[in-house]
Parts: structure tokens; sequence; C-alpha cells
């Protein structure tokens, strides 16, 4: 055996452990889906499914809505996205590249953000949107995500902007370039691919997010996915973990996929903005 | 670690340019202030009001009241025990986490085979909206259906319908577990981070000047992660301590109220109660503790900032 087979034997092996323990939930939801409501409140339960049964899913799309809860949660992600990414560019620029008074303050400003739980002012928030008539609209939503979601986005985007040389965009301005025709045909090609996880990072929180979409979004029409799960556990007598296991494994490997594919980018950008 | 960002100078008379790029940066940064000082600002300021007011259950300030909000909320045994909850749960979960992380990351920093899909597995966690890892963890640990039982009577041992979540000390254990599983993705992700910016050249260096096993991790690895560690573990204590969807859907609070922490405590007051002057005042408590937390933070840093 050579030693980096030796070696790999024995960091899967010290990670066992751990990655039992994130994939049995996975394990828990895929059987489960696909078992028929019938089999789960048995006493004799086993892993397999005796049949593979699709029902479950058929039954969440055609008769629950659950593809408007999914609609939803993508209009909300997708402009939660759009709108903190426009706020936030501008903001990491000016803290990456300009002297400004304040920066210091700005930076704690947004750590004092990230302090606040949007739960402790639920009720705050709740007042707000209602006083603007914005309950049950999905752009209160979309709002109240950015801002939370912001803070992250603008220390990650800063990190990537302090690693872009300073050189190339000087040679822009020298060539006749103005600042902005500078930041907008040198410098962001150079950080599209900071930008793009930045914006799928906070995609991803804003899908997940739970608290603020229940307490916002009343109608069972506009219910984001996380909502509509935890209301399949809540309405029902009994709980029906099928439907329910169907459900999350619908809202969170689409997800998880995205999650997978932007990781790599995500550990080199986050340990850097996160220290800074 | 501050990056010293000095301003790059523009290709013309600098005076000129700089009294003009002042406005500008203000101007960059003013759509992220007003976005949050509305939806951050502004309900703060409600919650402040209402801390001190006398508000009824539909939210209308009828008058002053001084502290008796806060009075309420300090002679309330389930706020202190939900206080001392909240501070059990905020180390065990922040512990645990990084207790379990830097091992982790070490490994996930070495070469061998598979890293990449023991990466992805590692973080995989983290994609999951935590509402539903904490139902999914309902079902997971469910005394008569759920698959934890199932697996270990299989595997011979005594758990067949043993009710995880009806008592108060193993649901607050699962609990911090569940919580601890979903801190570990992003805290191994930091320290990744700073384990990559450690050079191969510096344990080549101790091992020649005579160092083994554990002196390299002791004296290079774990001063060098020291940076990284404290925003890991600021971070942690911020999202720890205002989580609230494991809890609230796992044993919301129960049984007795043994596993209640601050934020499922303001939630019920102010939802299932209607009392919104006292969810008002222990949010405003939780906000204090969390800027005192950070003051030290801060304060900590920097003064080490100094020192080098």
């Amino acid at each position: 055996m050579t030693s980096k087979a030796r070696k790999s034997l024995i960091c899967w092996g010290a990670l066992s452990p751990i990655v039992v323990v994130i994939l049995f939930p996975y394990a828990t939801m895929l059987s489960t889906a696909l078992k028929h409501k019938d089999e789960i409140f048995t006493f004799e339960q086993t892993w397999w499914p005796r049949e593979f049964y699709l029902g479950n899913f058929a039954d969440l799309l055609f008769e629950r809505g659950f593809g408007q809860a999914i609609f939803n949660s993508l209009y909300i992600s997708v402009g939660a996205t759009l709108l903190s990414s426009a706020v936030a560019i501008p903001a990491a620029y000016a803290l990456s590249r300009l002297r400004m008074p304040g920066k210091g303050a700005f930076r704690n400003y947004l750590l004092i953000t990230q302090m606040i739980s949007p739960i402790v002012l639920i009720i705050g928030l709740f007042r707000m949107f209602a006083y603007f008539g914005m309950i049950n609209d999905p752009h209160a939503l979309i709002i109240a995500h950015s801002a939370f979601y912001m803070a992250f986005a603008v220390w990650m985007l800063q990190s990537y902007f302090d690693t872009i040389p300073k050189d190339l965009e000087e040679a822009a301005w020298l060539d006749g370039a103005s600042r902005t025709r500078a930041f907008i045909s040198v410098f962001l090609p150079l950080c599209l691919p900071g930008v793009a996880v930045t914006a799928l990072f906070t995609f991803v929180n804003s899908w997940n997010e739970y608290a603020m979409s229940l307490t916002m979004l009343r109608d069972a029409s506009s219910q984001t996915a996380p909502v509509k799960i935890a209301f399949l556990t809540g309405t029902l007598y009994e709980t029906e973990w099928n439907i329910i296991m169907a459900a999350t494994l619908m809202a969170t490997v689409p997800v998880a996929i995205i999650f997978a594919s932007i990781q790599n980018y995500l550990v080199r950008g986050l340990s850097l903005g996160g220290v800074k | 670690m501050t990056a010293s960002t000095t301003t790059l100078v523009p290709p013309s008379p600098r005076g000129l340019r700089l009294s003009k790029a002042i406005p500008g940066a203000l101007l960059l940064i003013l759509p992220s202030l007003l976005l949050s000082a509305m939806v951050i600002g502004y309900p703060i300021f409600d919650v402040l009001r209402m801390s001190v007011a006398d508000v009824n259950r539909f939210g209308r300030v009828l008058g002053f009241a001084g502290f008796d909000n806060f009075l309420a909320a300090f002679t309330d045994p389930i706020f202190l025990q939900s206080a001392w909850q909240t501070l059990i749960w905020t180390f065990c979960v922040v512990g645990g986490t990084v207790l379990i992380s830097v091992p982790i990351a070490i490994i996930l920093n070495e070469e061998f085979y598979g890293r990449t899909v023991a990466r992805t597995i590692i973080l995989l966690p983290w994609a999951v909206s935590l509402a539903m890892t904490a139902l999914v963890w309902r079902f997971v640990v469910n005394g008569d259906f759920g698959t934890l039982n199932t697996t270990l009577s299989a595997l011979g041992l005594p758990f067949d319908n043993f009710p995880w979540l009806a008592d108060a000390s193993t649901a607050f254990g699962i609990e911090i577990l569940v919580g601890i599983l979903v801190s570990m993705p992003f805290t191994v992700t930091i320290i990744m981070g700073g384990l990559t910016a450690i050079p191969d050249t510096l344990y080549e260096a101790s091992r020649m000047d005579g160092a083994r096993g554990l002196q390299g991790f002791r004296h290079i690895t774990l001063p060098l992660l020291r940076p990284f560690l404290q925003i890991a573990v600021v971070l942690n204590v911020i999202y720890v301590f205002n989580s609230f969807p494991i809890i609230w859907i796992m044993t919301n609070g129960g049984p007795a109220n043994r596993t209640d922490i601050l934020i499922t405590y303001v939630y019920k007051q102010a939802f299932g109660f209607g009392k919104l002057g006292t969810a008002a005042a222990g949010s405003v408590v939780m906000f204090a503790m969390l800027l005192a937390f950070s003051v030290l933070y801060l304060y900590m840093t920097r003064s080490r900032e100094v020192q080098q």
C-alpha cells in the first residue's frame, strides 16, 4: 500500500463518524419519502421501502400547491440576491479602494447589523411592513432578506476586491478611462467569480430563511418552501412524515447541488472575508 | 490582520481628486446604509420604544411604562431559566463546534484520495435550511417511527421506542448536537482558510529544529490560526445565541420550558401570550448581552493589534 493510500484510509476513518451523522438525515429523507404512508406508522420499521412509491412527490406538487411554494421561494431568493448585490458591490468597492472618513465605523455598523437576529426584531418588522401594506407581499421579504444578508456580502466582496491588483485600474486610467468605466470594463470582469459566489451564497441564505417568511407571509399561496413544509407538520392531526420528507428532499437537493458547486470558491473567499 | 487599504492615487492633481473622492465614496455606501437603516434600524427603534411602553396585545402603545416590562421579565422565573439555558446552549454549541472543526479542517487540508468528496459532505449541512434540518432530525429521533431507534435496535442496542425528545436533558443534548452539526461547516471553512495561509516550509523548518508530534500543531498551527479562530468564535456566538428554528421546531422549548432559550421565550411572549412589552424588553436584554460580548471582542482584538 502506498503512503498516500494509507493516509487516505486514516483520513476517511477519522472523518467517518461525522460523515455518518451528516448523511443520516439524507438517508432518512430518501427512505421515508419513497415509502407509502401506511408503511411509516407501523412498529416494524425498515430502512428499505417495501415498494418504491413516488406518489408523495405527485401529491405534494399537484394536491398541496408545493410547486407554488417553490416558485415563491425562487422569486424571493432571486430578488434578494439581485438587490443585495446591487447595494453590496458599490459599498465593498468603496471599502476596498476609496479613501473615506468613517470606514471603521461603517465596518462596525455592518458587524452590529449582523448581531441582530431578525427574530428579535420581528415585531418591529411586522409592524413596519404592515404600515406599508406589504404583508403577504414577496417584495417585503426581498427587501428584508437583502438588508440582513448584505453585510456578509460586503465582507466577502471586499476580500475579493482586495486581492485584485490596483495596477490594472491605474493602467486603464492612464489610458484615459474614467473611474466608472475602469470599474465596469476592467475591475468587474476580474472579480466576477467573487461576485458570483457571493450572489449564490446570498441566494442559498434567502432560500433557507424561515422566521421572517413565516411571520410576513400569512397567505397559504404566498408561503415559501420552508414555511410550507413546517406548516405540513403543524396543521395536520397526525404528522405525515412521508410527505414532509419528500418536500424537504425537493427543497434541499437543488440547493445542496448549487452549494457543492461553489464550495471551492467559498472556502477561499469566506476565510479572507471573515478575518478582515 | 487589518488590510491596510491605501488609497489609489488617481493620475491627476492629488488634492483636487481627493476632495471629490470623499462624497463619491459616501455615495457608494449610501444605498447599503439606507437599506439597513430602514429594515434593521427602524425596527430596533420600535422594539426599544415598546420595551419601555405599555403595549396592548395588538401592538398599540398605550403609554409610558418605565422599566415595568423589564421588571416583569426579570421577575419571571422562566425568563431567568431561559437566560441560563441560553448561556449553556451558546457555550456548548460554540465550544463543541470549534473543538470538532479544528481537527476536521486539518484533515481536510491534507492530500488524500476523495478529499473533494469529503469536503462536500462536510459542508453539506450548511446548504440546508435550519428549519428543515430540525424537522428531519425531529423525525430521526422520533421514539416510535424514527430511523435512529430503528438503527440502534437493529444493532442490538436497547433503544426500542426510546422517546429522545420527551426528556429535557436528552432533548437539549440532541439539540446541542444538531446545533454543532449545522455550525461546523462554516467554522471548518474559516479554519481551512487559515490553514492554507500557513506555508509548509514552517513545518519543515520546525522539524529540522527537532519539533515532533503535536509540537508543530501547538507552536505553529494554533498561534497562526488564532485570528481565524477568534472570528469563528465571535460569529458563531452571534448566530448560535440568536438561533431559533432548531429549538422551536424540535421541542418548542419543552418539556416544561427546560429547553427554552431567550429567543424562544421572547417569541412565545410576543406571539403566544401577546405580551409585546415583555417580549420587547427580552429582546433588548438579548441585544445588550450580544453588544457587551462584541465590544469585549473588539476591545480584545484591538489591544492585540496594538501590541503587534
